[in-house]
């Protein structure tokens, strides 16, 4: 997939930078963004399957997705989209790169690939979603969000092959390696659906995020 | 022996084959062989009868960390692998590898020692196999690891290696296929090649490029196409796959196979499209080149090396390395590389530390930021081989001589390693006045070299430039042996410039213009400071003028906005800007410069305290009230970086004194990958002159409680990101606790809370970089 910029308003709002950044500011963002997006290869995997209710949940593709909010989240939905998005290593490479020059220049690049991994959701669901005329969708929803337990990932890694596919592992603690990878389940519905919002009664951060204490969301 | 001369089959998918045959999702394939081991022979058996020469043993993610639930032993499990796979009739039976599964450092947290163990208990396991063969890899150094083991551990079995590519050429970590084959065939496998990820037509190019960059039989085993996202089968028919196997012939492969979605029908089919057909012989010329995983410097121009990473003469690196500082190393490394250097000198040898360790850190430190080739320079041939076992590609060994002794104990190590050598012309009698005497030298250590099997292509040759102060004679005879050395022996050389100026006014001219002649005389390999533009600017020049840069594009595009090609000067201070406005506006170089100015009149603690570490609260307190944000912050820190530096110099240079207002351990803890928030706090600790020892990320507990022993750290300062190592948190505590009581501890990461700190036992909870210096002052006092 060719991503041939960073959203950043996203990047920048990560940062949580108050508001037009300065110069030089702007100039050493221009040269994070070039060298990231010449280091990245961003991919993705999916595969869709039938929603299965069985004695212990719902589970898709043999895997079963445990917890109350992912059985919310599939709420009225038949199939669902698993999906696997990477920057690949080159990201890690970039933002140690840039690291290692300059402290700054390695924490904008950082945020910079949190923002195109982003991106690369979105695209990867716009191509998705197009092979599903009339269908409707829900949010990405990943594991490690609410109750639905970050230990899936090592299973839902094996559904869709990712290891041989995009080259992504999980680290002994279950973290996704390459770094700049998204996990996600999207539900699929031919009924329309309401969206839900991505709350933050599911948030691991919600006790000290700086958007909550402000009254607003962080995807607002 | 294996007989390349006409094709050799190997087998087709196994796991959509078990998962046909009732394997489930959690079900580990390698366990079969034990449990349904008629299955895994009938699989094979039916490969056999498609034609198969060789059978992979179902052992694909046999390593003890993938088959650490599973209650058997790997030894096990290869066993059973092997027997079923014999119980065949196959020709041959291969004990197959794959991945770990675990990514190395830096990207990852298994270390290069950590996969060589794991993949010598594998080869161990299955010794009693005809080859041993790792597919589907993707990381150029997880292969050289294993590789290494096959070769320790292998009884000299015959080894293939095929990693999977993407379309742009390259594998998911980056490496590319000329780095692929100049470090695998350096190394000594027995055969190369690509399996996985793509289908026949998209592998086209990259099995091309392949036969051109190597002269091992070339291996072919695609996908059956690509996979289709909903039912997850494959789009070639076996004959459709046969078929495409054709344009592989002509390019010179000779070991087919296939991969995901191959069954034995498509075998079958491959074995009728080979029976029609006759291998063709390839001879590809190889040039003189080096590599990491991820770029591959041809030696078919002059390159230079720089040669700034050498203790030599420099006060401040010899204090870095005596710290084991190797974030300094790596500014070298970056500061090198932008100014121009296309491969780094890396000599790091200094009587009072541990060359070994420091080899090995040194390289992992560089590799792990930057793309450029390394070479390595060392006299201790423990250091070189320290070395060459974890660098990641081909690099150069600097440097073996004509003494036997050298001769004996360096080139085999070049071989074993698969690298580049420097052959400088001395021996037991000194170094030879004339051209003459150094060719024959020269001449002695290739030979020497292509006895062992090292390839010429591989040895470059040094006539060693001689101080022109001192004797003025020898400088023409450097560039007759030179000149000789390439056109007679056809080799490739190298050069230490700098040293001719030694003793004489005005060195840059006088090394400029030999460095001019040395490159007319035959010079490929100049070793220089590139930070010095001159220099740089001569070798463009040189390579615009020979006509080796085609219509001076690489000229033109250096210099062709160039205000004049004066050299570009260096950030100067505008007379109004003090210390602290640099600072506050985040301008590292401008920072940097004022305080070397401020250096020649005031004492450098006296810059620290009454300027930069204000400046630095100035920056701190306005962040806490909202004036400024994260980034200014972190901004200013980086230019107050900047000025320390400067400070550093001038302190090694000049006194023994250094700044330390206290000893800090900081570490991510085990499990956790993420750094960037510990290094924020790094740099502003280091900021405020305490003495920070960064352990890095996913620290083990006992490394934490060792680090602060030996440092007898008042202070220790621990980071996560994630709820899952919150646990490797309070783990490190309660040790650091029973170990260090004297220590305090201070935590901080996304996901910690002041509560949660307080619960895990940490003195302190900081939310940010600057509460964590607020912290220091309060431990320490000052």
């Amino acid at each position: 997939m060719n991503i041939s910029h960073v959203d950043r308003v996203q990047a920048f709002r990560y940062l949580r930078l108050p508001s037009e950044p300065d110069a030089h500011f702007l100039e050493m963002a221009d040269v994070c963004e070039k060298q990231l997006l010449s280091m990245i290869s961003p991919k993705y995997v999916y595969r869709i399957f039938p929603i299965v209710q069985t004695e212990n949940g719902i589970s898709g593709g043999g895997l079963l997705l445990r917890g109350n909010d992912i059985a919310n989240h599939l709420k009225g939905c038949s199939q669902v989209i698993f999906l696997c998005a990477t920057l690949s290593a080159g990201a890690d490479r970039a933002i140690r790169q840039s690291s290692a020059s300059d402290i700054l220049s390695g924490m904008i690049t950082d945020t910079m690939a949190n923002a195109v991994i982003e991106q690369v959701c979105d695209n990867a669901e716009q191509e998705i979603f197009a092979t599903l005329p009339s269908h409707y969708f829900t949010w990405r929803f990943s594991a490690g969000y609410g109750d639905f337990p970050l230990d899936t990932q090592a299973d839902f890694l094996k559904v869709l092959n990712a290891e041989k596919r995009l080259g992504v592992t999980l680290s002994e603690s279950d973290l996704l390696i390459p770094t700049k990878t998204v996990t996600a389940v999207i539900g699929v519905s031919e009924t329309p659906i309401s969206k839900g919002k991505k709350g933050c009664a599911i948030c691991n951060l919600s006790e000290k995020c700086p958007y909550r204490a402000k009254g607003v969301h962080c995807h607002d | 022996m294996i007989d390349f001369s006409s094709f050799l089959v190997l087998d087709g998918g196994m796991g959509t084959l078990l998962q046909e045959k009732g394997l489930s999702l959690g079900g580990v394939p390698e366990v079969w062989n034990l449990e349904k081991s008629d299955i895994i022979t009938e699989i094979h058996r039916n490969y056999v009868k498609a034609g198969s020469d060789v059978v992979y043993t179902n052992t694909f993610g046999c390593n003890r960390l993938k088959m650490a639930r599973t209650g058997h032993s790997v030894q096990e499990l290869v066993q059973s692998a092997v027997q079923n796979a014999r119980n065949s009739g196959a020709k041959y039976v291969a004990l197959d590898i794959g991945p770990i599964g675990q990514m190395l450092e830096p990207t990852g947290t298994l270390s290069f020692e950590e996969a060589f163990d794991i993949f010598r208990e594998q080869i161990e396991a299955g010794i009693d196999t005809d080859l041993i063969v790792f597919e589907t890899m993707s990381d150029l150094l997880e292969v050289r690891a294993g590789v290494l083991a096959a070769k320790e551990f292998g009884n000299g079995k015959p080894i293939f290696v095929t990693m999977s590519f993407e379309e742009n050429g390259r594998t998911f970590t980056g490496c590319e296929i000329p780095a692929m084959a100049l470090t695998l065939e350096g190394l000594g496998v027995d055969a190369i090649g690509v399996n996985c990820s793509l289908g026949p037509e998209e592998l086209v190019p990259i099995v091309k490029m392949l036969c051109e960059w190597t002269t091992l039989p070339v291996i072919v085993k695609p996908n059956a196409g690509l996979p289709d996202p909903v039912t997850n089968t494959y789009n070639f028919t076996a004959e459709k796959f046969g078929e495409c196997m054709k344009p592989f012939v002509k390019m010179g492969a000779v070991i087919f196979g296939g991969c995901c979605g191959t069954t034995p029908e498509h075998i079958q089919k491959l074995t009728e499209t080979l029976s029609q057909l006759s291998p063709i012989e390839r001879k590809p010329v190889i040039p003189s080149a080096v590599c990491t995983a991820n770029h591959t410097v041809i030696i078919n121009q002059p390159r230079i090396i720089g040669e700034r990473i050498n203790p030599t003469g420099k006060k401040r690196f010899k204090q870095a390395l005596k710290e084991h500082d190797t974030d300094y190393i790596m500014n070298q490394a970056i500061q090198q590389i932008d100014a121009g250097a296309d491969i780094l000198d890396v000599n790091v040898g200094l009587p009072e530390i541990d060359e070994v360790e420091m080899m090995q850190s040194a390289v992992k430190a560089i590799q792990s930021i930057t793309d450029t080739p390394l070479q390595l320079d060392t006299t201790d041939p423990i250091a070189l081989e320290a070395g060459l076992r974890i660098y990641n590609g081909k690099p150069i060994v600097n440097s073996v001589n004509g003494e036997e002794k050298s001769l004996a104990t360096v080139l085999p190590l070049v071989k074993k390693y698969g690298a580049s050598v420097v052959g400088l012309t001395l021996d037991e009698n000194g170094i030879p006045k004339t051209a003459d005497g150094r060719f024959a030298i020269a001449e002695r250590i290739l030979n020497r070299a292509l006895a062992l099997g090292i390839r010429r292509e591989d040895v470059y040759i040094d006539c060693l430039t001689l101080t022109a102060s001192a004797e003025q004679e020898g400088v023409m005879e450097t560039l007759r042996a030179v000149t000789r050395v390439k056109q007679e022996l056809g080799l490739h050389t190298v050069l230490g410039v700098s040293n001719i100026s030694f003793g004489l006014p005005n060195r840059e001219l006088v090394t400029r213009n030999f460095l001019t002649m040395a490159l007319y005389a035959g010079l490929d390999l100049p070793i220089i400071n590139p930070n010095t533009e001159s220099m740089v600017s001569s070798v463009r020049t040189y390579k615009l003028l020979a006509n080796i840069d085609k219509n001076a594009v690489d000229f033109i595009n250096h210099y062709g906005n160039d205000t004049a090609s004066a050299p570009k000067p260096a950030p100067t201070s505008n007379n109004n800007m003090s210390l602290e406005s640099a600072i506050s506006a985040g301008l590292k170089s401008e920072a940097s410069t004022i305080t070397k100015q401020l250096l020649a009149t005031t004492d450098p603690m006296e810059i620290v305290n009454t300027q930069l570490i204000p400046a630095l609260d100035k920056a701190g307190s306005d962040f806490e009230k909202g004036k400024i944000f994260l980034p200014q912050l972190i901004s200013s820190a980086s230019a107050a970086q900047g000025a320390f530096e400067s400070i550093k110099t001038y302190l090694s240079e000049h006194s023994t004194e250094t700044v330390n207002r206290g000893t800090i351990v900081l570490a991510t803890v085990k499990g956790d990958i993420h750094d960037i928030g510990k290094n924020i706090v790094k740099v502003l600790l280091e900021n405020y002159g305490y003495q920070v020892i960064d352990l890095g990320k996913d620290v083990p507990l006992e490394t934490v409680a060792e680090a602060t022993e030996r440092y007898h750290a008042p202070l220790v300062g621990l980071s996560a990101l994630m709820t899952t190592t919150l646990p490797s948190m309070e783990g490190t505590i309660k040790l650091l606790n029973e170990r260090c009581p004297w220590c305090q501890t201070v935590v901080g990461g996304a996901v910690l809370t002041a509560d949660y700190a307080e619960k895990i036992g940490a003195d302190y909870y900081a939310n940010d970089a600057k509460e964590t210096v607020d912290i220091a002052k309060k431990v320490f006092g000052n």
